[in-house]
């Protein structure tokens, strides 16, 4: 018994060592740079992080990341000044870009067809558009020498809420001993990826015995049409809300969204406030080839190039620079 | 100790199904006795004999078959324009493993009935031949002959038992993890949107559920055998290797063996087997492939997929085929296979596979225009896996699996019979790698034969 204990444990080690190898030689662990929260309350990457995002179910998906000094993934600094036209995209891990190198990120797709404006891209995983507005609110300064300014909106998700709070357990809990060991591991980091430490973690926890007996995953219901008014409303009165303890400058905001996931009454409000949008809806319903990544819904290049597109078209229609 | 593990373990799915599983122990105990103590009475012994089948055949019934057969009854009545209303059917969950315990303890009043054995007197000891754990819920299903008696004998820690043990757990888990459920999302899907699918597609599918069916049963069974020789006591080897089958007789005696062997000795030699004459060789050969469809299940798919097989068997029967590869496995004393062997695995194979067709469909409906649309419309496009997944990684994975499992042809209970211990260190962190590739979280990992 005991020489099968010792076996056991020094093969299970060694097999270990070995797989570990293997996933750094391959890189098939994925680099999340570390998050912190500022001096301003804004909560954003660690600047000169530089390193590998492995995403896509196998792994297919590798690209590179820089963070600037602003603490955001850019192949340049943000430096606005009163001289040049520069634009900022503001918006969630869509314009943060890890699906992408950042090299040929959507703002560098938009230099390219405008090579005298400045594109500054303020994309961070998880923001919604409190945490958007507090940003421009909280770095005003550089904001205000900022000629043109676009928030990604995604209606489903980004108006749950109507004030901003800095979430510092989150910024606590990525810091913590387990999540240190977990990036140092590369396995443990692979094997927490691609979710094979959720049952060990679920027995660990006395939580897989508690679990659904059939395995049948039980209907979501919609909305019904007055669940769905009083559910604009309330992110409508976030918005305002929002507008009204950061500020909102219509003369250089714009909001980029896909009306086709929007509601009616919130474009219609848009257009009664004389809040301009770019919309990306038939364009990417047009699209004869796919503009999201096949294994999760991220703009795949394609997706970008057009929505690169739609902006460049809104811009020159504008003519504001 | 085996018991109350066994107990819990089943217990954790639901604790009320446990009161089935004692009775049942409790009432072939006691009918095993009644039956020793009568078999100078024969017709006494066959009183008892019946009470066993009638209890364990009963549950099955009950829980199996109850909803299939009052369905079945309101369809014939509906032929001849009596619509009955449907008032019957039961809203009864099936108890996992229900199908595997009964065979077991019946198995227990048969080997009595027929003097192979004796009773026991220790009624945890025969606790523990019913509910052991490691093959309760899915086989193999033991004859009490084999299980009881290692039960009932002192068992001693042997290492290179142990180590077998969790070398089969390893290969076991490698194929139900990586073959099994890395292929179960592409064949569900098939499956089910089979009228949208070209004919290539649907071929496809069916020979991907062919090495899913197969990586997920024989993968539980390896887990089974495995964790039995922890505990020191030897199962008997359900999967040999059936894709090597060189014809029908032999797959059967390749594929789910526990099974075959156990409607050989309880129902086929009884009947008469073949010593009663080819007509009623045939007629048992029939018989056996029906039950054993419909063992799998309350659907006229699977009594359909029962019959097929025995289509495919009586040729070989008949031409006296059906005996000759029992003792040997391909390329018995070669490398490679001959031309022939080779033509005899895939002519086999793919009867086989085709008959999943109905094994898989969830009725024979679907089943057959799943075919239809196979010899109508035949014509290519190249499958898109509908997790975005890469066709070719799988296609790659299952020629490496097939190769492997021909190098190990020869012994199913040594899946790692390399002589250097690097190689052996190799293989075992390539099957864990592959398990780490292949790994979704998304799958739905239960096991096939979980339902039967």
């Amino acid at each position: 018994m005991k020489k099968l204990i010792i076996k056991c444990f020094l093969y299970i080690f060694l097999i270990l060592i070995v797989l570990e190898g293997i996933v750094r030689v391959f890189h098939l662990y994925n680099e999340d740079p570390p998050r912190y929260i500022d001096e301003y309350g804004v909560e954003k990457r660690v600047p000169g992080h530089q390193g590998y995002a492995v995403t896509g179910n196998r792994n297919q998906n590798f690209s590179e990341f820089q963070i600037n000094e602003a603490g955001f993934n850019s192949e340049g600094e943000f430096e606005p000044t009163s001289d040049n036209f520069e634009v900022a995209i503001v918006g969630d891990s869509f314009i943060e870009g890890f699906h992408q190198d950042f090299y040929s990120s959507t703002g560098k797709k938009i230099n390219a067809q405008l090579p005298d404006i400045n594109v500054y891209e303020y994309g961070y995983a998880g923001y919604d558009l409190a945490n958007q507005m507090h940003l421009i609110h909280s770095y005003k300064a550089q904001f205000d020498l900022i000629d043109r300014i676009i928030i990604y909106l995604n209606y489903e998700s980004d108006l749950s809420r109507g004030e901003y709070e800095p979430n510092h357990d989150r910024i606590n809990m990525l810091k913590s001993i387990k999540f240190k060991i977990r990036d140092n591991i590369k396995l443990l980091a692979y094997g927490s990826k691609i979710g094979i430490l959720e049952p060990i973690k679920r027995v660990a926890l006395g939580k897989a015995f508690n679990e659904p007996k059939s395995g049948f995953k039980t209907n979501t219901l919609e909305p019904s049409e007055n669940e769905q008014i009083k559910i604009d409303k309330e992110r409508l009165n976030n918005f305002e809300n929002l507008m009204d303890l950061y500020g909102f400058d219509r003369n250089k905001t714009t909001i980029l969204l896909d009306s086709g996931k929007t509601s009616d009454s919130f474009l219609d409000y848009c257009k009664a406030e004389n809040i301009d949008i770019i919309d990306f809806s038939s364009a990417f319903k047009n699209s004869k080839k796919p503009t999201t990544l096949i294994y999760d819904k991220h703009w795949n290049n394609h997706g970008r190039d057009l929505i690169a597109e739609e902006i460049v078209g809104y811009l020159k229609k504008k003519r504001t620079f | 100790m085996i018991i109350i593990a066994s107990y819990i373990f089943y217990g954790w799915w639901d604790w009320r199904f446990l009161i089935l599983i004692i009775l049942s122990t409790l009432v072939d105990f006691y009918v095993g006795q009644q039956i020793f103590k009568n078999l100078t009475d024969k017709n006494k012994s066959k009183y008892w004999l019946w009470a066993s089948m009638a209890f364990n055949i009963g549950l099955l019934g009950f829980f199996k078959y109850f909803n299939f057969f009052v369905d079945s009854f309101i369809d014939a009545f509906s032929l001849f324009g009596h619509e009955l209303q449907n008032t019957w059917t039961l809203r009864v969950l099936l108890p996992v493993g229900i199908s595997f315990y009964t065979f077991q303890t019946m198995s227990y009043s048969f080997d009595i009935y027929y003097k192979k054995l004796k009773p026991t007197q220790d009624l945890i000891a025969f606790s523990a031949f019913v509910a052991f754990f490691p093959q309760l819920v899915a086989g193999p299903i033991e004859r009490a002959s084999n299980l009881l008696s290692q039960i009932t004998n002192k068992r001693i820690f042997s290492y290179g038992q142990a180590a077998d043990g969790l070398k089969l757990i390893l290969w076991g888990f490698f194929k139900k993890l990586v073959i099994a459920d890395s292929l179960a999302p592409i064949v569900d899907d098939i499956f089910v949107n089979y009228s949208e699918y070209p004919a290539s597609t649907l071929i496809l599918g069916v020979c991907l559920f062919s090495f899913q069916v197969y990586g997920d049963f024989s993968g539980y069974s390896d887990i089974a055998i495995g964790t039995a020789k922890l505990f020191g006591i030897e199962l008997m080897s359900n999967f040999k290797f059936p894709n090597f089958s060189r014809n029908v007789a032999e797959y059967w005696q390749r594929w789910h063996v526990s099974l075959s062997t156990w409607f050989r000795h309880y129902l086929y030699i009884p009947l008469g087997g073949n010593r009663v004459g080819k007509l009623l060789s045939i007629r048992n050969i029939i018989i056996i492939f029906v039950v054993s469809g419909f063992w799998h299940g309350a659907n006229w798919t699977f009594l359909f997929w029962g019959g097929l097989h025995a289509l495919f068997y009586i040729p070989v029967y008949l031409m006296g085929r059906n005996r000759i590869y029992a003792d040997n496995v391909i390329a018995e004393n070669s490398w490679l296979p001959s031309i022939k062997e080779i033509a005899q695995v895939i002519l086999t194979f793919a009867l086989v596979t085709f008959s999943r067709i109905f094994f898989r469909s969830p009725t024979l409906t679907a089943s057959f225009e799943y075919i239809e649309r196979i010899a109508n419309d035949f014509s290519y496009s190249p499958y898109q896996h509908p997790m975005g997944y890469r066709m070719v990684d799988f296609y790659i994975l299952i020629v490496l699996f097939i190769i492997y499992e021909y190098l190990i042809r020869k012994d199913e209970r040594n899946p790692f019979k390399f002589k250097s211990p690097t190689v052996r260190f190799a293989v075992y962190t390539i099957l864990i790698l592959g398990m780490l590739l292949f790994y979704d979280d998304g799958v739905n990992r239960s096991f096939i034969y979980f339902e039967f």
